[in-house]
């Protein structure tokens, strides 16, 4: 049977489980007036964040990038952009990277002589598309139109062999409906990648996966050392091997780098710090509509952008917390994976999250070099 | 000597705000650090999305940031969000706890629910700031003072007015013994032989041409030329040509004094005087470090007009041409313009600001506090694990 979820469909073919619109400030010195923006009007949503001057190289095209990608993730109706003037990250280089899809204007502080200009004019602006949102509804939808992001975060062995027979069936479901699924690549399942890149036909993933698995490899500029690395422990490859459950024997597409989007349906690795709300952010950016965050406990951050389910394990004797929203526990995975999936429906169809109804969005761009 | 009234710590420290805050340790909390702040109007948020997922370089820095942000003169109590067992929020309580402040920590466990989290946040701000409106000022002398230079948006004329006059206002607090610290060490590049020679000794001009050359080294590594993105586009629409130019009009900002002592991003000076902190050219994370240095009070020179402030400490704006003052007001406190169109010259403005430094450490509001600014960053060396 064909699975559905109401949604909002964009002129580019893609799907939003929510209409908000972005307000998205291109550098931390616009960040005040973004936010006032934002709160001024309904539906908007303040992308603040700490980075975009005094950026150099690779560092920078990430944070050029990642606005551009947030601006574009289906769940924006329409976006504003604010900048201050005489940043890096100047507005008008943003407005010619992001493609024409949908409404989109930009200006900044020093243009308009100072924020209370800059306020007035960007909420006239925001609340002409507010009104637009009002009237338009959600529609029956295919879950092909669905871009699911499951990041793990925080998991110990437990967790992960609780979750991977739910998870795993989940993601099989999903790929079956040809919904695209992206999984994060982080430190933890890092250790494993040789094996992942048997699961893959992409050479260049294969490749990038294998050197992965022989140690953590970041960028750093401590002691002069361009690159920091550390091999990977027995014990490390153990509990990577077990979050490589989760994807089950799912074929994967290939590896996504910060920012990559997905260019077709099935399965993905994005490359995730451990590092939630950069991390969150980061899918938000690769164009995902809603996530599963699997932790040992639950989060207490979600995306201001999409919602996220928070999916955790039932601890014996444990309080439920009232920011999860699934517990895996005892039952059968068959059962418990419908109940999941009918979740994930709920949610892209416009049910809030625990972490939406408390209102605990977050964005942060990640940092891969220094600030000069 | 000049005095000014301010809130006198029982360690000793002299704050010239008496703020009450919260701040987060990870950055999966910034969002409830957020949430419980707003509840309580008075008490301001300090966000960041670090602490977490960092190299051990970035883990220290974010630790001492945080610990000089919350154990601020300016801070009169402080409320720490951790998670469970968490070690920033213990090691934050523990320094706070040594200088006698009011802090507490709250960290997540099994048995919390976000309403009774946010229940027992609030009711602790609330009385928190009670007890902070009962703390009064008291005389100071100015020797207590510790203000931060900062220019950010330059512009051809920020060499020219406003940075040789917040050279005048350095070389003037020194003087009476207080303490001025000159950041920015990306903006040194350049100039760096000229402040380096008017260091007090050899080893203290040895050390400032050592951070200047890591620098340069940390950048060649990026493979790119600093000059892409410094001067920015705004620098260059105000007049500036190189880098070189930008900071042989920044370093005017230490006046004539002898250069006493060079610091790390977010460290406090250890003696009176001129002093350089290795901060980056990025203007939020470096006044974030300044402030965490314990500077009281940040001088901020702009030419294109930049509304950026601080969470914990008062920024003084100084516009440096008519124009920028005429039209970003609403963000900029000292009009140093005047030497260019009203006859009025550097030590003028030197000692307009001098007067402005105490008035605001008296407690007059500066614009981007009115604004209510107050943008944290802290300085980020490496990739997220």
């Amino acid at each position: 049977m064909a699975y559905t979820f109401k949604g909002y469909l964009r002129s580019d073919g893609s799907a939003g489980t929510r209409n908000n619109i972005g307000i998205i400030s291109s550098v931390i010195c616009s960040s005040t007036v973004t936010n006032e923006i934002a709160n001024r009007v309904d539906d908007a949503v303040p992308i603040i964040h700490s980075n975009g001057c005094a950026q150099l190289g690779d560092d920078f095209k990430v944070t050029k990038s990642m606005l551009s990608g947030v601006a574009e993730n289906p769940n924006f109706h329409s976006n504003l952009l604010i900048g201050l003037g005489c940043e890096t990250n100047q507005v008008s280089g943003l407005l010619d990277a992001i493609p024409q899809t949908k409404p989109i204007e930009g200006f900044s502080i020093q243009q308009m002589a100072g924020g209370a200009n800059t306020v007035a004019k960007g909420v006239t602006i925001a609340a002409e598309w507010s009104e637009k949102i009002a009237q338009e509804k959600r529609e029956e939808l295919p879950l092909s139109k669905l871009k699911v992001g499951v990041i793990t975060v925080d998991v110990d062995e437990r967790t992960l062999k609780a979750a991977a027979p739910v998870v795993s069936a989940l993601i099989s479901v999903l790929l079956k409906e040809d919904s695209t699924v992206v999984c994060s690549l982080t430190k933890s399942l890092e250790p494993c990648g040789d094996l992942l890149a048997e699961k893959t036909e992409n050479m260049n993933a294969r490749e990038e996966l294998w050197e992965l698995s022989y140690g953590l490899n970041r960028r750093r500029w401590e002691s002069n050392e361009a690159y920091g690395f550390s091999a990977y422990s027995e014990r490390e490859k153990k509990i990577a091997l077990e979050e490589s459950n989760l994807l089950g024997s799912n074929q994967l597409q290939t590896l996504l780098d910060i920012n990559e989007k997905p260019l077709d349906k099935g399965l993905y690795l994005l490359k995730s710090s451990g590092n939630l709300v950069e991390t969150l952010s980061n899918f938000v950016s690769a164009g995902c509509n809603v996530a599963l965050i699997l932790s040992k406990e639950g989060v207490l951050a979600t995306s201001n952008v999409i919602p996220c389910i928070s999916l955790a394990p039932q601890n014996d004797g444990q309080t439920t917390r009232d920011y999860v929203d699934f517990y895996i526990d005892h039952q059968d995975a068959m059962t418990q994976t419908k109940v999941l999936l009918e979740k994930l429906i709920q949610v892209s169809s416009g049910e809030l999250t625990a972490l939406e109804e408390y209102e605990l969005g977050e964005f942060a761009i990640p940092h891969i070099g220094t600030t000069f | 000597m000049t005095k000014f009234n301010g809130y006198r710590r029982s360690d000793g420290s002299v704050g010239v705000r008496n703020h009450v805050i919260v701040i987060n340790t990870v950055g999966e909390l910034s969002a409830l650090a957020r949430k419980i702040a707003s509840l309580v109007p008075g008490v301001i948020p300090v966000i960041h999305h670090g602490g977490v997922a960092q190299f051990p370089e970035d883990y220290v820095q974010t630790l001492r940031t945080l610990i000089g942000t919350a154990g601020h003169p300016n801070v009169s109590a402080a409320l720490v969000l951790g998670e469970e067992d968490d070690e920033i929020a213990k090691a934050i309580a523990v320094k706070l706890k040594e200088k006698n402040k009011p802090v507490r920590t709250i960290c997540l466990n099994n048995n919390q629910t976000i309403p009774g989290l946010l229940k027992e946040g609030k009711e602790w701000l609330e009385n928190a700031l009670v007890k902070s409106k009962r703390e009064i000022r008291q005389e100071c002398d100015i020797t207590e003072l510790i203000v931060g230079l900062e220019c950010g948006g330059s512009d051809a004329w920020s060499g020219i007015t406003a940075n040789p006059s917040i050279g005048t206002f350095s070389d003037m607090i020194v003087k009476e013994g207080g303490t001025s610290v000159l950041a920015e060490t990306t903006e040194a590049i350049g100039a760096e032989h000229i402040l380096a020679s008017n260091a007090i000794n050899r080893e203290v001009g040895r050390e400032f041409l050592d951070i200047v050359r890591n620098y340069d080294y940390r950048i060649k590594q990026t493979g790119e030329d600093i000059r892409s993105a410094n001067p920015t586009p705004g620098n260059m629409a105000g007049g500036l040509t190189t880098l070189e130019e930008k900071s042989l009009g920044c370093i005017k900002k230490g006046g004539s004094t002898p250069l006493k002592e060079v610091i790390s991003y977010a460290d406090r000076p250890s003696e009176k005087g001129f002093v350089f902190m290795d901060t980056p050219g990025y203007d939020v994370e470096s006044v974030c470090g300044l402030a965490a240095g314990g500077a009281q009070v940040v001088l901020f020179s702009t030419g294109k007009g930049s509304p950026t402030g601080s969470p914990i400490v008062p920024v003084i704006k100084i516009g440096t041409n008519p124009k920028v003052y005429e039209i970003m007001s609403e963000h900029i406190d000292i009009n140093a313009g005047k030497i260019i169109d009203q006859n009025k010259n550097i030590t003028d403005i030197g000692t307009e600001i001098f007067d402005k430094v105490i008035d605001v450490s008296n407690g007059e509001q500066t614009a981007a506090e009115n604004q209510l600014n107050q943008e944290f960053a802290i300085w980020r060396l490496a990739e997220s694990i």
